[in-house]
C-alpha cells in the first residue's frame, strides 16, 4: 500500500488504458506520454501495460507501507526520497516508511512513477486507467491508500537508462485528417507553417489552440474520433485531442496527431509552442 | 463513362493513422445507410482478421488495425466488394427498449420553458414525445450516449442559450433535431423534459451499455411515485433493463 499525503495538481493511475469497447463512448484513456510510461515500467521488468501513476505539473508526496521497488520516468520532478534527491530513468529499492515526495516539473511536464509489479487498483473494463464514470475518482486522493503489487524484485544491479533524445521536440508529426482535403490550399499551409501555442485550456481530454485556423469548412455529421484527431470549431478553434477523447463529435477533423506527436505534446502545457510537421501514413 | 472498367468505390475510404482508416458514405442518414453500416461492420471484423475494433458515426465508419494498412492485400477494393455482398449476410435481430420516464415539473427543469418555446402544451409535448419510436444510430461522445433518430418535427427547437454546467444522470433532453439520455452527470446544452431511473451505463457489467445501434427505443411516461419505487430498485442494483 502506498498513502497519499499530498496528491499534487493532478496525479491519477493510469495503464494504457481501454481498447475494444470505443463503439459504447467509452474514451480509451491512458498514460498521456505512454514512451515514458513504457519506460519506467521496463525499469523494474514490469508487463509494458503495468499501471503507473501519472503526475502532472506538480507532484504528490506519498509514505510507503511496504518495501518495494520504483522507477521514475518523464518530467524531472525534483524527486526527494526521504529528503533526498533522487534521479529518474534509474530502478531504486524502497523501504517500508520510506517518504517519497516531489516538487515542480521542469524539462517536461509529466512524470510516471512505476512500482515492481504495477499499482493494483481495481480493473474495471480490462483496465485500472481513472476516468471520472467509470472508475469512482478521477485522480488518487488524499489520505487515501493505494494497493501495490507484492513482488520481491532484487535489485543488486538496479537498472538504468540513458536518454539519447531531448523530449522538448517543438515539431509534432501529423497525418491528413478526413477533413484536411477541403481546405483550401491557403488553410492547408497555415496549418504546417504558423508556430501554434497551446492554450490553458488544456487537459487529459484535449488542448485547445491559441492560433485560429481561417477556414469555411462545413460541419459535419457526427462521425468517429480518436485521441490525437485535431478538431476545428467554426470559428477557427483548433483543438487537438489527447488520451481521454470523446469517441465521436460534429466538427472537422483536419489533422492527427502521430502516436509519438501524443507522447511529445503530453509534456508541454500552456504557452508552449510548436509546429506541425506533416508526414506520410 | 458507360465502359469505364475500374468501379468507383461506394465510399471515400481515408487512412488517417499507419493502423486506423475511415470510410465515408456522402449522404445524410438514412434507415437504409444505418442498416449498412451495421451489416458491413459485423461482416469486416468477419472476413479481415487484421480489423480489431470498428467505430460509427452518422455516415462513417471508423476501422482499426492491428497492423499498418499498407500490408493488408488490395485494400480498400476488397472492402468494397465485401460492401457489395452484404445482402448474403444476416443482420442481427434489432431489440426495442422502453425506458420509463417521469415528465413530472420537478424531475423536468426545462419542460415548461421549451413548451413556451414550441408554442404547445406541455401535454402535447409529453405525448409526442411519448408517442414516437426512435433508433439508436450509434453510441458516443460519453460512456453510454446513444444518438438517436425520429425526434417529431414538432419538436424540434434550438438548443439552450446557456448550457447546464450540471446534468443528473438520467435526464432527458431535446436539442435541435435530436434527444437523448445523458447515461452519466456531465455538462450539457439539451432542454431537459425529464428523468429516467433505468441505469444507462454500468462501467461493471461486461456489457456497459444495454443497447446496440439498430435497436429502437420508446419512452413512457411514469409518475413520480413509479419513479421514486424504480429508483429505489436501481440503487439496490435490482432493477434490470429488458428488451421488449
Amino acid at each position: 500500500m502506498i498513502e497519499v499525503l499530498l496528491t499534487g495538481i493532478h496525479s491519477s493511475i493510469q495503464d494504457l488504458g481501454r481498447f475494444g469497447m470505443q463503439n459504447t463512448g467509452i474514451p480509451i484513456g491512458g498514460a498521456m506520454d505512454q514512451a515514458a510510461m513504457q519506460m519506467a515500467n521496463s525499469l523494474l521488468n514490469n508487463h509494458k501495460h503495468s499501471a503507473v501513476l501519472e503526475m502532472s505539473f506538480k507532484g504528490p508526496k506519498l509514505l510507503f507501507h511496504q518495501s518495494t521497488a520504483i522507477a521514475l520516468a518523464g518530467a524531472d520532478m525534483n524527486a526527494k526520497l526521504n529528503e533526498k534527491p533522487i534521479n529518474n530513468f534509474t530502478a531504486i529499492k524502497i523501504k517500508e516508511n520510506d517518504l517519497l515526495q516531489f516538487g515542480n516539473a521542469h524539462q517536461g511536464k509529466r512524470t510516471y512513477l512505476a512500482v515492481a509489479g504495477g499499482f493494483k487498483n481495481p480493473e474495471i473494463l480490462n483496465s485500472r486507467s481513472q476516468y471520472l464514470g467509470i472508475t469512482p475518482e478521477a485522480t488518487i486522493s488524499k489520505t487515501k491508500l493505494i494497493p501495490i503489487d507484492k513482488v520481491d524484485l532484487n535489485l543488486k544491479k538496479g537498472a538504468r537508462l540513458t536518454l539519447t533524445e531531448s523530449n522538448e521536440t517543438d515539431t509534432i508529426p501529423v497525418y491528413k485528417g478526413p477533413e484536411f482535403y477541403l481546405l483550401p490550399k491557403k488553410a492547408q499551409d497555415q496549418l504546417t507553417k504558423q508556430v501554434f501555442t497551446i492554450s490553458n485550456k488544456n487537459s487529459r481530454m484535449a488542448y485547445v489552440l491559441v492560433e485560429k485556423l481561417l477556414h469555411e469548412l462545413p460541419s459535419i455529421w457526427t462521425a468517429p474520433l480518436l485521441p490525437g484527431t485535431i478538431q476545428c470549431t467554426p470559428d477557427g478553434t483548433l483543438a487537438i485531442l489527447m488520451r481521454d477523447a470523446q469517441t465521436t463529435g460534429g466538427y472537422p477533423r483536419v489533422l492527427q496527431v502521430s502516436d509519438e506527436g501524443i507522447n511529445r505534446l503530453a509534456q508541454k502545457s500552456t504557452k508552449d509552442q510548436f509546429q506541425f510537421e506533416l508526414t506520410s501514413v | 463513362m458507360k465502359h469505364k472498367m475500374e468501379k468507383a468505390l461506394p465510399f471515400r475510404f481515408f487512412i488517417i493513422h499507419p493502423k486506423v482508416a475511415v470510410l465515408e458514405w456522402d449522404t445524410e442518414p438514412n434507415p437504409r445507410l444505418l442498416k449498412l453500416l451495421i451489416g458491413f461492420q459485423k461482416a469486416i471484423l468477419k472476413e479481415f482478421k487484421e480489423v480489431s475494433q470498428i467505430t460509427q458515426g452518422y455516415c462513417s465508419l471508423m476501422l482499426y488495425h492491428n497492423c499498418e494498412i499498407h500490408y493488408i492485400n488490395d485494400y480498400p477494393n476488397s472492402l468494397c466488394l465485401l460492401f457489395d455482398s452484404l445482402s448474403h449476410y444476416s443482420f442481427t435481430k434489432q431489440k426495442i427498449w422502453q425506458i420509463p420516464v417521469c415528465y413530472e415539473e420537478s424531475m423536468a427543469p426545462d419542460l415548461k420553458s421549451l413548451a413556451n418555446q414550441l408554442n404547445i402544451s406541455t401535454a402535447s409535448l409529453v405525448r409526442e414525445h411519448t408517442s414516437a419510436s426512435y433508433q439508436v444510430n450509434f453510441i458516443g461522445f460519453l460512456p453510454g450516449f446513444l444518438y438517436l433518430s425520429g425526434l417529431p418535427k414538432v419538436l424540434e427547437c434550438r438548443r439552450k442559450a446557456r448550457p447546464a454546467s450540471r446534468v443528473d444522470r438520467g435526464s432527458i433532453g431535446i436539442g435541435g433535431k435530436q434527444t437523448g439520455i445523458y447515461p452519466i452527470e456531465s455538462p450539457g446544452g439539451w432542454h431537459l423534459i425529464g428523468k429516467t431511473p433505468y441505469p444507462l451505463f454500468e462501467p461493471k457489467k461486461k456489457n456497459p451499455c444495454f443497447a446496440k445501434a439498430g435497436d429502437s427505443i420508446q419512452f413512457l411516461s411514469i409518475s413520480k411515485s413509479d419513479y421514486l419505487e424504480l429508483e429505489k430498485q436501481r440503487a439496490q442494483g435490482t432493477l434490470k433493463i429488458k428488451p421488449l
